[in-house]
């Protein structure tokens, strides 16, 4: 019904590529991030949706219906802009009232439809109001007002929530899964920040310098990123990353640099080579004192429930996660294990993960 | 939007002002060309411009007009810049007012203005020469003699402009970030150096376009002249712009008009061009290609 | 001692505050010199006649008389007897610049600044319209009798709009130029969503969020029209029927043809004519700083 379909677009301005070649499929009703870095794409790419930019080359389907070239009203979507982009000259009721006024609505019609959109998102005190006059919070919520009052078939969101103080995005986030559930309405959100990301979306895509790099829910791009990219951008903080090599020790493997060796523990590979070990925070355990794989504490990071301990292992930095109060301090020795069970191996030429057969 | 479609959509906007354009810009340019090509006879030739070349009233005029030019816009630039660090410097309450006062000169007619300096500088019963005969200065016919015509029209003349200057420079001189002022202090700098190295430098856009501005404008300059002086006496206040309009409507004389005023163009056209040079059109309107996210 | 310490602290107040107190003098004689001439005018216009005409002339008039401004408004009057439809002047100047202004604003300057910035995005044709506005009057002014003449508007009112149109257009497209590029995009990208129509953007959103530089356009624009001489000079040349001559022209025939130099009358007409443009130019000083500079400084 509204689904979006995404068949092999790029997008160049000038001779610069900012998208190259990407596919995507969103089902209906499906709440959609499309994460990455500044510069990735993201927000291009949800531009050339909703029509504000012209397609270089590939396909967009709506539904069933191909949009490449029909203007964005045509196209019966509906976005937020990250600074709301409400009109400052009109109050307002008149700002929500404007699609369904230049759509010709009746006057009660349009009324009845802005009173209805803006009790939904607690605004209706507001509607004789300018948006220099409302808060930054109420603000967003008159511009998703605006976006909703025509019933588009999707919705697309431009990083709504960075504009909000960290408290608000929070509520934010919340409401807005919520109201998407209730309305059913096929949601695009585009944000740079991952860990927004994880929280609210169904499903998920990564970008990085205008390629998809995996499409997946949210879990499975936490434990199983497809390269290391998406496995340094997703999770905070960010996994661990070594380089060095794997290679046979007697019946098994492991993964060897200067400062460490590692057991992959029942896991082989198909031949040895330059690798880079991914391992996040929780994988990894830390004591102090000495023995086994020992290094010294540079940092730590006491976050309450949790701590993040920082242990130069010869150059190799490792961030180790910890439950409560670290009992060690910065200049310790201490050692660390891996657990072989979260032990990622990535191509150091492509990038991508290794898949580890079972020896 | 499609490039296309964006394009006829700027071109339905802008056709007022292309019709504008067409009619009064390129056909009066295109007949300043052709006439100024054509002598008297109706002939093609280059005749206009050597009569230029032996024409006696004109190179009056362009000596005229240098001499005009550089007394104007030295007196107006240094004046009007003079006043504007001056005012930047006071930091009282009665800033807004000695503003407001520096600014009226600029909303006064130009044609008012020759009236209020023609009263001024009359001999007889004018303050100005009442004020100099304390200095023993008196009596002295301003606006009559061909000596002084000059140096009175570029005194009128700086009362008019030396505010436009002001204003530019003042400006300028408020985008100036206080925290460089600050650092200066801390690094210990006297206040000459402090504006010989950081003043001046961040407002070298404004000194720029103040002159350029400056200089056109009193290039153009005809009003003033016209109600003063009207050219005298004698010639001796006959400047180019005076010339050019003399040339069509008192001597009737289309043809050589016209090769005039191209040569009066291209003449202020050196400072236009540099003006153009210098602005910075693509900032001042976020012409630049690229993209963010 | 204590004497002493007085004028220690007298000289400390002095040297931090010498400064101030010497701009403060320097300043006030500067504004002075730049306001005298208006003093002068307006103090003229007050003085009888035997008071303007005296030697050492008087800064300070005895009697003050209100005849010299029935003068010139009689003058006024009289020499619009011979016009067609005997029009003062001053609606003469008033509906031209008037006319001029709002056509030249609205339906030229706006939509071409608009079109400029947002669609035909080239720096070329920019400059070409900051060259425009710098051409010098002299330069078209024959040019531009030919074409009024041809048009058969020699004399009218709409010869010399069209012809003030010509040199205010550009001003004011430059002018809005700057305005428009400070409309966020986003406002207008989300009408674009909303459903509204290039035009519709145009008229409904954009415009209404340049309202400062519309002012600004607009008040530059009456005052450039309302003072401008040469033109006005050219183009309604013939003194029968004087259909359209403006105050300018006026008060130099005044100054040209009233040999008898009636000051008096002189300075009150003049002050007419200053009036409109100095209320206006002070009233919006903070919208002009910007255009006068041709955008050179956002101030």
């Amino acid at each position: 019904m509204s689904e979006v379909v995404i068949e092999g677009v790029t997008k160049k301005f000038g001779k610069t590529v900012v998208l190259d070649n990407v596919s995507l499929k969103i089902s209906a009703k499906e709440y959609f991030v499309l994460l990455g870095p500044s510069g990735s794409g993201k927000s291009t790419l949800l531009r050339l949706i909703a029509g504000l930019e012209d397609i270089t080359d590939g396909s967009i389907y709506i539904g069933d219906r191909k949009v490449n070239d029909l203007l964005p009203k045509e196209r019966n979507v509906a976005m937020v802009f990250q600074n709301y982009a409400l009109y400052p000259h009109m109050n307002v009721f008149d700002n929500i009232a404007l699609p369904l006024r230049v759509r010709g609505r009746s006057k009660e019609d349009t009324t009845r439809k802005v009173r209805a959109v803006s009790e939904t998102l607690h605004i209706y005190g507001l509607l004789e109001k300018k948006p220099k006059q409302i808060s930054g919070g109420e603000q967003q919520r008159v511009a998703l007002a605006r976006a909703l009052v025509r019933d588009p078939t999707v919705f697309l969101l431009d990083e709504p929530l960075s504009n909000l103080d960290a408290k608000l995005r929070v509520e934010a986030r919340a409401f807005l899964k919520k109201l998407q559930k209730e309305l059913g309405i096929t949601t695009i959100f585009v944000t740079h920040d991952q860990a927004e990301a994880t929280t609210i979306a169904t499903r998920m895509a990564v970008l990085n310098k205008g390629s998809i790099t995996q499409v997946d829910d949210p879990y499975e791009l936490y434990a199983r990123p497809n390269d290391v990219f998406t496995a340094g951008f997703v999770g905070s903080p960010s996994m661990n990353l070594v380089h060095g090599t794997a290679r046979r020790v007697g019946s098994g493997w492991e993964f060897h640099n200067e400062d460490l060796n590692v057991e992959l523990g029942g896991k082989k590979l198909e031949s040895e080579g330059e690798v880079i070990m991914g391992v996040r925070p929780e994988q990894i355990a830390v004591e102090k004192g000495g023995g086994g794989l020992m290094g010294s504490v540079s940092y730590l990071e006491l976050l309450g429930s949790i701590s993040y301990v920082t242990v130069n292992v010869g150059s190799t930095a490792l961030i180790v996660q910890l439950t409560g109060r670290p009992d060690m301090e910065i200049g310790d020795t201490a050692r660390v294990r891996f657990r072989p069970e979260g032990i990622l191996l990535f191509d150091t030429r492509t990038g991508r993960r290794i898949d580890l057969a079972k020896v | 939007m499609r490039r296309g479609q964006a394009l006829r959509v700027g071109l339905i906007l802008a056709s007022p002002i292309i019709v504008y354009f067409v009619a009064f810009f390129i056909y009066p340019l295109y007949t300043l060309f052709q006439n100024a090509f054509t002598s008297a006879s109706g002939a093609i030739s280059l005749d206009n411009f050597r009569t230029m070349l032996s024409d006696p009233l004109l190179s009056v005029s362009l000596s005229n007009t240098a001499y005009y030019f550089v007394g104007s816009v030295a007196l107006e630039y240094g004046i009007g810049f003079a006043v504007a660090v001056l005012l930047y410097n006071y930091t009282g309450r009665l800033r807004s007012i000695f503003r407001t006062a520096i600014f009226i000169p600029l909303m006064v007619s130009p044609v008012v203005i020759g009236l209020m300096w023609l009263m001024i500088l009359n001999t007889n019963y004018g303050p100005l020469d009442y004020m100099l005969s304390f200095f023993g200065a008196g009596g002295i016919n301003w606006l009559g003699s061909q000596s002084l015509a000059m140096p009175s029209l570029i005194l009128a003349n700086t009362w008019e402009y030396s505010p436009f200057v002001f204003l530019i420079i003042y400006a300028g001189l408020q985008t100036v970030p206080q925290q460089l002022y600050e650092a200066a202090s801390v690094d210990g700098l006297t206040r000459f150096q402090t504006f010989r190295m950081i003043t001046l430098p961040s407002i070298r856009p404004s000194i720029v376009v103040a002159f350029l501005l400056n200089s056109i404008g009193v290039l153009k300059g005809f009003d003033l002249i016209y109600v003063l002086t009207n050219g005298g006496p004698g010639y001796s206040t006959y400047i180019l712009s005076f010339y050019t309009y003399v040339v069509g409507f008192s001597f009737f004389q289309p043809h050589y008009a016209a090769a005039i005023a191209l040569l009066f163009l291209a003449i202020i056209g050196t400072f236009i061009f540099l003006m153009l040079r210098f602005t910075a059109v693509e900032d001042y309107l976020g012409l630049k290609k690229g993209k963010g996210e | 001692m204590k004497g002493l310490k007085v004028l220690k602290g007298e000289i400390g107040w002095l040297k931090k505050n010498g400064l101030q107190v010497l701009l403060v003098v320097v300043l006030t004689l500067v504004c002075a010199v730049y306001l005298f001439p208006i003093y002068w005018t307006v103090v003229t216009s007050l003085k009888t006649n035997s008071e303007v005409f005296s030697r050492p002339p008087i800064f300070f008039p005895s009697s003050f008389t209100l005849s010299n401004f029935y003068t010139s408004a009689d003058v006024f009057r009289a020499v619009s007897q011979t016009a067609v439809g005997s029009v003062p002047w001053m609606i003469d100047s008033t509906i031209i610049a008037v006319v001029a202004t709002l056509v030249s604003t609205f339906l030229i300057a706006a939509p071409a600044a608009y079109a400029l910035v947002r669609y035909i995005r080239s720096s070329w044709l920019a400059r070409l319209i900051l060259f425009m506005t710098m051409i010098p009057e002299a330069v078209f002014v024959v040019p531009f009798f030919i074409i009024v003449a041809k048009i058969s508007l020699l004399n009218t009112w709409w010869g010399l709009i069209l012809v003030y149109i010509s040199f205010s257009a550009p001003f004011s497209t430059w002018l809005l130029m700057g305005f428009f590029n400070d409309v966020p995009k986003s406002v207008e990208e989300a009408a674009q969503i909303d459903g509204l129509s290039p035009y519709q953007i145009f008229y409904r959103i954009s415009l209404r969020l340049v309202t400062p530089g519309i002012i600004a356009a607009l008040i530059l624009s009456f005052i450039s029209c309302w003072n401008e001489l040469l033109y006005a000079l050219v183009i309604t040349y013939s003194p029968f029927p004087a259909g359209a001559q403006t105050v300018p022209l006026f008060l130099t025939s005044f100054i040209i043809v009233e040999k008898s130099f009636a000051w008096g009358g002189l300075a009150a007409a003049g002050i007419f004519t200053m009036l409109p443009t100095l209320i206006m130019g002070i009233y919006a000083q903070r919208y002009l700083a910007r255009g006068l500079t041709l955008g050179s400084v956002k101030g």
